[in-house]
């Protein structure tokens, strides 16, 4: 099917106005996902690139179509919330980047997608609008499902909303990929709070190993409290193997997935107590 | 339905009809006849199509012919001088080697291009990351991010005098 019409809204009413005036329409951001699964293009497409609710990026609120490089480029958000810009500098190519949005990789819902491990330790919101009004949901609710989200019909994420950084907490990035543009294999993200070698908070989450992007709350509840071993770092990695629920498919195996995952954890929280760049 | 935009093509207006399905990349290459531009794999992988969109690499075969509307675009072709001069960094891809088939070149020296404009002194590490999205199966890339070093340098040396 070829795309027989395609708009370009200026406005949120513009976009809910097009949307239900049309029975086949789908939203389209960057297009880097959309028009490239299996060619089949929707009919009709909305696109949200010149919507001005859904831009501007700075360190409390990401606009929905701000392009991943603008987020892997920020300075300030560098220094606010450094595990997302390290995630958003390991998404695709230069070119990908450039036009691939921070709301379609969310919207997509790949168990892969770079930006949700971050967001997940982060515990950032997502703002979703529709016609009836605007709500919040935890990143945590956000994905129902492989490809499958919590938006209704109609709705848009508009954005994603950041608490302030805490004081003192270290963030990490690890993705492994066949070559260096590639979908995650597994990725694991984390953002630890440690004193005197004991660890006060934790958030880990991982991307690939499961339907959807995870938040591993067992492996924090293991952690927090407890002074980081390297003892304990290793159960740590062998609960986080256990609690992931990974497939075998094209790009790896599931045996190969949990031990990189629990690899990742052990070497995410050594890196992080070493500090230095996420 | 086709719908007439305008927007800037190296340098110059252009006005072309354009249909909802289309490409910035098929309008290039077929309804401007701008071929520098090429197609390897359609799907963002490959980097053959990289122009630059508002100086920014894009891949050409992802980027909807509608969304162009207003915009500034510079193709391979807008990086030739008046005088049909290569610039630096193209007379370095060819003094190292760095092309041999050609099909990744225009790609190739668009996002290198792209890099020297937000960094002109890049590290290897930088160099290798800025052509990621370029595939090239010919030169086994030692020789392109040599040739990119080399040109980083000799632009450098340049504007310090
Ligand atoms: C070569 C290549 C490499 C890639 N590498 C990576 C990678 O390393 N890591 C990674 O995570 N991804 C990668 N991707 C996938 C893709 O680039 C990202 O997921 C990207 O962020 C998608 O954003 P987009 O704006 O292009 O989405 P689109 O394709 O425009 O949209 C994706 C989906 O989300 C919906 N949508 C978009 N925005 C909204 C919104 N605001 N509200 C409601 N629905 C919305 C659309 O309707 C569509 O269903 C890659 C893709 C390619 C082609
Ligand atoms: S043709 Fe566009 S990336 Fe390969
Ligand atoms: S020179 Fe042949 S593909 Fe690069």
């Amino acid at each position: 099917m070829k795309t027989l019409a395609y708009h370009r809204p200026k406005s949120l009413d513009e976009v809910f106005d097009l949307m239900a005036s049309s029975e086949d329409a789908a939203y389209i951001a960057g297009g880097t996902d959309l028009l490239v699964s299996g060619g089949a293009s929707p009919p009709t497409l909305i696109s949200l690139r010149s919507v001005p609710e859904l831009m501007g990026v700075d360190e409390t609120r990401i606009g929905a179509a701000t392009p991943v490089a603008d987020v892997a480029r920020h300075p300030g958000l560098a220094a606010s919330h450094p595990v997302l810009v390290a995630a958003a500098r390991r998404l695709g190519s230069e070119q990908i980047r450039n036009v691939a949005t921070v709301g379609g990789n969310l919207c997509r819902a790949a168990p892969c997608a770079d930006l949700a491990p971050p967001l997940l330790v982060l515990e950032a919101r997502a703002e979703i609008v529709g016609r009836g009004g605007t709500r919040e949901v935890p990143i945590d609710e956000f994905f129902a499902g492989p490809g499958e989200t919590v938006l209704a019909p109609g709705e848009v994420l508009a954005a994603v909303r950041l608490d302030p950084p805490r004081t003192g907490a270290q963030g990490r990035f690890l993705k492994k990929g066949r070559v260096r543009m590639d979908l995650a294999i597994a990725s694991v993200a984390l953002l630890v709070e440690a004193e005197g070698g004991r660890c006060r908070r934790i958030r880990i989450a991982a991307g690939s190993v499961a339907p959807t992007p995870l938040r591993l709350q067992p492996v924090e509840a293991l952690l927090e409290g407890a002074e980081l071993t390297d003892e304990i770092l290793e159960e740590a990695a062998a609960l986080a193997a256990a609690t992931v629920r990974p497939i075998t498919d094209v790009r790896s195996t599931e045996s190969y997935r949990r031990r990189i995952v629990g690899v990742y954890v052990k070497r995410g929280v050594a890196q992080a107590l070493a500090g230095g760049e996420a | 339905m086709t719908l007439d935009i305008s927007f800037s093509l190296n340098g110059a207006e252009v006005v072309v009809g354009v249909r909802p399905h289309q490409r910035l990349l098929d309008v290039l290459r077929r309804t401007l006849g701008m071929t520098g531009t090429k197609e390897g794999c359609g799907e963002g992988e490959c980097g053959a199509c990289t122009v630059l969109v508002d100086g920014r690499v894009v891949n050409a075969c992802l980027y909807p012919a509608l969304e162009i509307e207003g915009r500034s675009v510079t193709t391979i072709e807008g990086l030739l001088g008046a005088d049909h001069q290569l610039s630096p960094l193209q007379e370095s891809l060819v003094a190292r080697g760095a092309i041999q088939c050609g099909f990744c070149s225009p790609g190739v020296i668009l996002s290198a291009h792209a890099l020297l404009d937000r960094n002109p002194n890049p590290s290897d590490a930088e160099i290798r990351d800025a052509l990621v999205g370029n595939l090239c199966r010919c030169t086994g890339y030692v020789q392109i991010v040599e040739a990119v070093q080399e040109a980083a340098d000799r632009l450098g040396s340049e504007s310090d005098v």
